[in-house]
C-alpha cells in the first residue's frame, strides 16, 4: 500500500516531517515501510509557460516552438505533442540544451506522465486560469511511502490514508483533522431503492443519486494524488469512488443510473448460472457462493470486487449511484480466490472493514463532487440499509496489569492520551478502566486487554522498555534424548571422516520406481511445486544416491552422511516419521575398502552390531555384497555396496540405520567395568577352515569373546579364519593343562557344529 | 707382579686409542673387568710385606680410578657420536601433509542449531520436537489463524493426503509444548519447515526454523527482550547487538513485533544486503495470544508467555555470507566440506 506524504499532511497540520523521517517512524509505530521515493521532484523547477509561436520543423514530425517562461525567460524548443499550439499555457521543465532535429532545444513541455499526474504521454498538459512563470496550481513535490501489505493484514482502517494520518497524528502528538463532514449527506426520499438479502453477506448498504453529472477528466491536482499513490485517473467519477476507497478507505461503486433498471440496488446472493461481464473486459460465471449487486434484471457488479460494464459510467452519463457498501470479508476472498480477480477493492474489503464508513464514504464523495463535478446536483435523500449492530463491549484493564505486560512503568496519562489519540474511549472512574473500542478497529483487530498492551507499547517505543530477566524457577531443563542421541553419533561420523548433508523430503515418482519403491506407499503432497517433487520420502537412499552421483564429479573419494526422517504412511492419523540414518563411502578405485570402513563405523556407533548375510536384496543393492545389520538379535539397518547399475564408476558403500531402534538399544546400553584382573592370561590361536562363501559370522558366534586375526585363502579355495582367544581366571594363573583342556573343548565344540579345524 | 704392573702402564694408552666400542669393552674387561688385571693383582697382594701391601694398594687403587675415568670418557664419546650419527640420519620432512582422515564436517545449519540449543538448555529452555507432517489444527487453528483468516495467505502451504499439511513454521510445536508441559515452561523447537515457493538464489521450500516459548505467571515484553538480547549476542559472539523492536503482525502473538538488528555490512549506513534500510530483519516474536493459549489448554488469566521463531537457515547465511540459499540443501561437499574446522 503506497501513501503519498502530501496527502497524509493534509490530515496533520503541523506535520513537518519528511517522506524518509515519516516512514521510519510509521515502521516502529505501525507498520512495516518497505521503502519511500520521491514522487515528482521536477515539479519545483516546473513552471507555467506560454507557447508564443510555433513553426514546423521540416522532414520532422515535431515543431519548433517558441515559449514564455516567465520564471526563466523566453525558451526556443522543440516538442513533440500534437497539442503544441500558439497561445497555449502549459508547463515548462528547464532541463539545459539539447539538440533535437537539428534545432537547440532549451527544456521541454511536459506532458502528464512527466509530471507524474496521469499516464498521459502524447499531449502536453494544458492550463487555464494560470499565470506565467508561477509554479503549477496545486502540484509540488511528493514522497511515496511504500508499507508491506502483511503488516497492514490486521488492520482494515490502514488501507486508507486517513486511517494512517490517525497514527502518524499520534506518533508527533500532532492534532488529527477529519475530513469527513456528515453534515453534506442529504435528507428526503432516496432516489434509489437498497435492500440487502441476507445481513451476514452484507451488514450495511448505502447509496446516493446525482444528475446533471459532466464526465470529464479531474482537475490535474487530483489527478496528481491518485497518480502518486498507483491509482490511474480514470474520469472525474471514477476518480472521486478511488479517491475514497485510498483515503477512509471506503470503497466505492458509481452506476450509471439509467442503466441500473428501476433504480433498484439489490445486495445478494449470486444465482447458479448468472454471469457478468465486469469493467475489465473480462466475463465471469458466478455462483451462490458469491456476492453481487443485483438489479431487477440480473447482476450489476460483483459486490466488493468488480463493478459490470453494462451500469459502468461512460462519457454519456448523466445520472449515476454512488454505492457504498459493506461486504462479508470471508466471501469476498474466498470469490476472488475462485475468479482469480484481487482488485483494490476487494484487498481492502477481505480486511473488515469498518461498517460506520459507508455513510462516511457518501459524504466525502459529495464533498469531492463539488471540487471535480461542480455542476452535478443531489437528487433524493441517502439511501441506507443495515443489519443489526451490537457494540462491542468495553474493555477493561488496569494500571499495574498494563505495566506488567510492559515490563515498565507508565503514567496513566500518557496511557490515556495515547488511547484516545488512536480514537480509543477511556473511562478511568474506577481501578478497573473501561476502554471502548472505535469502530474501524472493532471489525476483527481489535477485542481483548492485550490488544491494547501493543496499543500503549508501540506508541510509548518498545526502546523505551530495559531488557529485564525474569524471575523463575531453577529447573534443569528435560532432556531430549533422541536429539542428544543423533548429535552423538553426528560427533562420531565426523570425526572420523564423514560430512553431513541435509536432503530434501520430496522425491519424485519415477525415483521411487527406480529404486523399487511402491508410489502408493508414499505420502503424496497434493499441490507440490513441480511433479518430480509430489511424494515424501520412505527412504533416504534415493536422495543419497543422488549426493554420489553428485559429487563423483568432484571427488576420486568421499564420506557423507545423513540423518533425516522417512515418512511413513499410517491407516489413520498423522504418518509416521521414523529418524534414519545413512552412512556413505565413495572412492573411484576402491576393493571393499569401502564396506570395511563402514563396518568399522557401525562397530564404533553400536559395538553389538553384527552382519548378516541375506538373500534378499533390492534392486539397488549388489547382489553379493549386501548383508542385514543386526543388534541383540534385533534388525536395525543394512550395508551394502550400490549396484554397478547405480553407480557405474567407483564403488559406493552404504550403511543404513533405523535410528529409532537404535536409540532405544542405545538408551538400554550400560557402560560396565569388571575388574582389571591381576593374574597373567594365556592365549592360543585357532583356524577353522571354511568354504569360499562361508561368513565368518557363523564362526565367531562359536566363539566368544576371541579376536579375529585373518581371513587366509587356501591353494584349494578354501578360508581359514584365524582367530585369537585370551582366557584368565580372576583368583590364580591358569595352569598349562587348564589352557590345553579349554582349547580342546573348543576346538570339539567348533567340530559338533561342523567346522574343520586346521592343525 | 712387576710384568703386570707393565701391562697396567700401557692400559691407559690402548684404553683412549680403542677404535670402536667393541674393542674398548674388550680392554675394559682385560683390565678393570671382575676378572681383569687388576682384580689379578690384588689376589696377589697376600704374599706382601704389611708395608709393602699399603703401597701397592693405593697404586693398584690409583691405577683402577684413572683406568675407569678413560674408560668412562672413551665411552661417552663413543655413545654421543653414535647418537649424532642416529639423529642425523632420521632427518625428516615434516612439511609433508599428514596420511590418514580429516574430520568431516556437520551441516552448518546442525552446527548453528547446536549452539543455540545450547545456550537455552543452559537457560532452563527444554528441546522439543515435532512433526513434519502436521495437522491443520495445530498449524493454523490452534495459532489462532482461522481458515478465513487472511493470514493463510502469508504462507503458502504444502497440502498432502489425509488433510494434513507440511508444516509452514516451527509455531505448532508451541502447542504440542504446552500440551506436554505443565506451566511453568520454557522450550524451543529447532527444525525444518516447508513453504510452497519455487526455489531461487534467495528463496527455499524447505528450510529451518528455531521455535522458542516460555509459559510463566508474569512474562513481560521486557522478559522477550532481555531472551533475545542474549541469544542475539551469542549468535554473533558480541554484546553490543544493536536492535530495534518495532511491531510486526503474528495471529499466535499479542502483541507481535519483529526484531531488527542493525546491518553488519554496513554498520547501519544502508547497503544492498539490507536493502539500503541499515536494518536485517531477524527475530519475530511476541507475547503469547491468549487464543493460543487456551488451544494448548491453558488460562490465559492465570498464565502468559512470549514466543519467537528464528530463521536458522537465514542465521547461516548471514553468518557466512552465503550468496545463494541452494546450497543449503545441495549435499554438495566442495560447500559443506568447509564447514569442517574445529570451532571454539
Ligand atoms: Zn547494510
Amino acid at each position: 500500500m503506497k501513501f503519498s506524504r502530501n496527502w497524509l499532511a493534509d490530515y496533520v497540520p503541523g506535520l513537518a516531517v519528511d517522506g524518509a523521517e515519516l516512514g521510519r517512524q510509521i515502521t516502529m509505530r505501525t507498520a512495516e515501510c518497505e521503502g519511500v521515493e520521491e514522487h515528482a521532484p521536477q515539479l519545483k523547477d516546473v513552471c507555467v509557460a506560454r507557447v508564443e509561436s510555433v513553426e514546423p520543423i521540416p522532414g520532422s514530425p515535431n515543431v519548433k516552438a517558441v515559449v514564455e517562461t516567465g520564471r526563466y525567460g523566453r525558451k526556443t524548443l522543440v516538442c513533440g505533442a500534437p497539442n503544441c499550439r500558439a497561445g497555449l499555457l502549459t508547463a515548462y521543465w528547464p532541463l539545459g540544451i539539447k539538440k533535437i532535429a537539428g534545432v537547440d532545444s532549451e527544456g521541454m513541455l511536459c506532458a502528464g506522465d512527466e509530471l507524474g499526474i496521469n499516464r498521459d504521454h502524447n499531449l502536453i498538459v494544458e492550463l487555464s486560469d494560470v499565470a506565467v512563470g508561477d509554479p503549477l496550481p496545486g502540484l509540488v513535490p511528493d514522497a511515496v511511502i511504500d508499507i508491506d501489505n502483511k503488516s497492514l493484514t490486521h488492520r482494515p482502517d490502514l488501507w486508507g490514508h486517513f486511517g494512517m494520518a490517525r497514527e502518524v497524528a499520534a506518533t508527533f502528538g500532532l492534532p488529527l483533522q477529519d475530513p469527513t463532514d456528515l453534515s453534506l449527506l442529504p435528507s428526503g426520499e432516496p432516489q434509489v431503492k437498497v435492500e440487502i438479502e441476507d445481513f451476514t453477506l452484507c451488514p450495511r448498504f448505502s447509496a446516493v443519486v446525482f444528475e446533471n453529472v459532466k464526465v470529464a477528466p479531474s482537475p490535474l491536482w487530483f489527478q496528481y494524488r491518485l497518480q502518486a499513490v498507483g491509482l490511474n485517473p480514470i474520469n472525474n467519477i471514477v476518480d472521486i469512488t478511488n479517491y475514497v476507497m485510498a483515503e477512509l478507505p471506503q470503497p466505492m461503486h458509481a452506476f450509471d443510473a439509467d442503466k441500473v433498471p428501476g433504480q433498484t440496488l439489490v445486495a445478494r446472493a449470486a444465482n447458479a448460472g448468472e454471469r457478468l461481464e465486469a469493467l475489465n473486459g473480462e466475463t465471469y460465471d458466478l455462483d451462490p457462493a458469491m456476492i453481487v449487486v443485483g438489479g431487477l434484471e440480473g447482476p450489476l457488479a460483483i459486490a466488493g470486487i468488480i463493478g459490470g460494464d453494462p451500469s459502468a459510467i461512460g462519457d454519456s452519463t448523466t445520472r449515476i449511484i454512488f454505492e457504498a457498501a459493506n461486504w462479508n470479508p470471508a466471501l469476498v476472498r474466498k470469490t476472488t480466490v475462485k475468479l482469480k480477480l484481487r482488485t483494490d477493492a476487494s484487498m481492502r474489503f477481505e480486511k473488515s472493514l469498518d461498517p460506520e464508513n459507508t455513510l462516511r464514504g457518501l459524504a466525502r464523495a459529495i464533498a469531492l463532487m463539488k471540487l471535480v463535478c461542480p455542476e452535478a446536483t443531489l437528487v433524493g435523500g441517502v439511501a441506507d440499509v443495515r443489519g443489526p449492530v451490537t457494540a462491542p463491549a468495553p474493555i477493561k484493564i488496569t494500571m499495574p496489569w498494563m505495566a506488567k505486560k510492559l515490563g515498565r512503568t507508565i503514567g496513566q496519562n500518557e496511557v490515556v492520551s495515547i488511547l484516545e489519540a488512536l480514537g480509543f474511549g477511556v473511562n478511568t472512574a474506577s481501578r478497573e478502566w473501561e476502554v471502548t473500542v472505535p469502530s474501524w478497529r472493532a471489525t476483527k483487530d481489535i477485542s481483548m486487554d492485550a490488544d491494547l498492551v501493543e496499543e500503549v507499547g508501540r506508541m510509548i517505543g518498545y526502546a523505551s522498555i530495559t531488557p529485564t530477566a525474569p524471575r523463575m524457577d531453577v529447573v534443569p531443563p528435560k532432556i531430549n534424548r533422541e536429539r542428544a542421541f543423533h548429535n552423538g553419533l553426528r560427533r562420531r561420523l565426523t570425526n572420523v571422516g564423514f560430512t553431513e548433508v541435509h536432503n530434501y523430503s520430496f522425491v519424485a515418482d519415477a525415483e521411487a520406481r527406480k529404486f523399487g519403491f511402491d508410489a502408493a506407499d508414499h505420502l503424496r503432497v497434493l499441490n507440490p511445486i513441480a511433479e518430480d517433487q509430489a511424494l515424501l520420502r520412505i527412504s533416504l537412499l534415493p536422495k543419497i544416491w543422488k549426493n554420489i552421483d553428485d559429487n563423483r564429479k568432484h571427488f576420486d573419494q568421499f564420506r557423507l552422511f545423513e540423518i533425516g526422517r522417512e515418512i511413513h504412511k499410517r491407516p489413520e492419523g498423522l504418518p509416521d516419521e521414523v529418524p534414519h540414518l545413512a552412512v556413505v563411502v565413495y572412492a573411484k578405485d576402491d576393493g571393499v575398502a569401502g564396506l570395511n570402513q563402514l563396518k568399522r563405523a557401525a562397530l564404533d556407533l553400536v559395538p553389538e552390531v553384527t552382519f548378516q548375510p541375506t538373500t534378499s536384496v533390492r534392486v539397488f543393492e549388489h547382489p553379493a555384497r549386501t548383508a542385514q545389520v543386526m543388534a541383540n538379535e534385533t534388525l536395525i539397518g543394512r550395508l551394502f555396496e550400490f549396484h554397478p547399475d547405480f553407480v557405474e564408476v567407483g564403488r559406493a558403500a552404504v550403511l543404513e540405520l533405523n535410528l529409532r531402534t537404535l536409540e532405544a538399544l542405545a538408551n538400554a546400553r550400560k557402560t560396565s567395568y569388571t575388574a582389571v584382573n591381576k593374574f597373567p592370561s594365556s592365549s592360543f590361536d585357532l583356524a577353522v577352515v571354511v568354504g569360499a562363501r562361508a561368513s565368518a559370522g557363523d564362526v565367531a558366534q562359536h566363539l566368544p569373546g576371541a579376536q579375529f586375526i585373518e581371513d587366509y585363502r587356501l591353494p584349494d579355495g578354501r578360508r581359514s579364519l584365524l582367530y585369537r582367544l585370551t582366557i584368565s581366571r580372576p583368583d590364580r594363573t591358569l595352569t598349562g593343562d587348564e589352557v590345553t583342556a579349554e582349547r580342546t573343548r573348543l576346538i570339539e565344540h567348533l567340530r559338533a557344529q561342523g567346522f574343520e579345524l586346521r592343525a | 707382579m712387576e710384568q703386570l704392573f707393565a701391562a697396567l702402564e700401557g692400559g691407559l694408552e690402548r684404553l683412549n686409542s680403542a677404535p670402536n666400542p667393541e674393542a674398548l669393552e674388550a680392554v675394559r674387561v682385560e683390565l678393570i673387568g671382575r676378572k681383569g688385571l687388576i682384580a689379578e693383582l690384588s689376589k696377589g697382594m697376600g704374599k706382601l710385606s704389611p708395608e709393602e701391601r699399603v703401597a701397592t694398594g693405593k697404586k693398584l687403587n690409583e691405577a683402577k680410578q684413572t683406568l675407569e675415568a678413560a674408560y668412562e670418557a672413551r665411552h661417552a664419546a663413543f655413545k654421543s657420536a653414535a647418537l649424532a650419527a642416529r639423529l642425523e640420519t632420521e632427518w625428516l620432512d615434516l612439511t609433508v601433509p599428514p596420511s590418514g582422515l580429516a574430520p568431516g564436517a556437520m551441516h552448518p545449519i546442525t552446527q548453528i542449531q547446536t549452539e543455540i540449543e545450547e545456550l537455552f538448555v543452559s537457560m532452563g529452555f527444554a528441546v522439543l520436537d515435532g512433526p513434519e507432517v502436521e495437522t491443520e489444527w495445530h498449524n493454523f487453528d490452534a495459532l489462532n489463524i482461522p481458515p478465513t483468516h487472511p493470514a493463510r495467505d502469508m504462507q503458502d502451504t504444502f497440502w498432502v493426503e489425509g488433510g494434513h499439511l507440511l508444516r509452514t513454521h516451527t509455531s505448532p510445536v508451541q502447542v504440542r509444548g504446552m500440551q506436554t508441559f505443565k506451566p511453568p515452561f520454557r522450550m524451543i523447537a529447532p527444525g525444518r519447515v516447508f513453504r510452497n515457493e519455487e526455489v531461487d538464489a534467495s528463496h527455499e521450500h524447505t528450510f529451518s526454523q528455531l521455535e522458542g516459548m516460555m509459559v510463566d505467571r508474569d512474562v513481560s515484553i521486557a522478559n522477550l527482550t532481555y531472551f533475545m538480547k542474549t541469544l542475539l549476542a551469542k549468535i554473533f559472539g558480541r554484546e553490543d547487538v544493536t536492535v530495534r523492536l518495532r511491531p510486526g503482525y503474528f495471529p499466535f502473538v499479542e502483541p507481535g513485533f519483529e526484531l531488527d538488528i542493525q546491518c553488519m555490512v554496513c554498520e547501519g549506513s544502508g547497503c544492498p544486503v539490507c536493502k539500503h534500510s541499515g536494518w536485517v530483519e531477524l527475530l519475530p516474536c511476541g507475547l503469547v495470544h491468549p487464543q493460543v493459549l487456551r488451544m494448548g489448554g491453558l488460562d490465559p488469566a492465570e498464565w502468559g508467555g512470549f514466543a519467537f521463531g528464528l530463521g536458522l537457515t537465514r542465521l547461516v547465511m548471514m553468518r557466512y555470507a552465503i550468496d545463494d540459499i541452494r546450497w543449503i540443501n545441495s549435499g554438495d561437499l566442495r560447500f559443506l566440506n568447509q564447514f569442517g574446522g574445529p570451532r571454539a
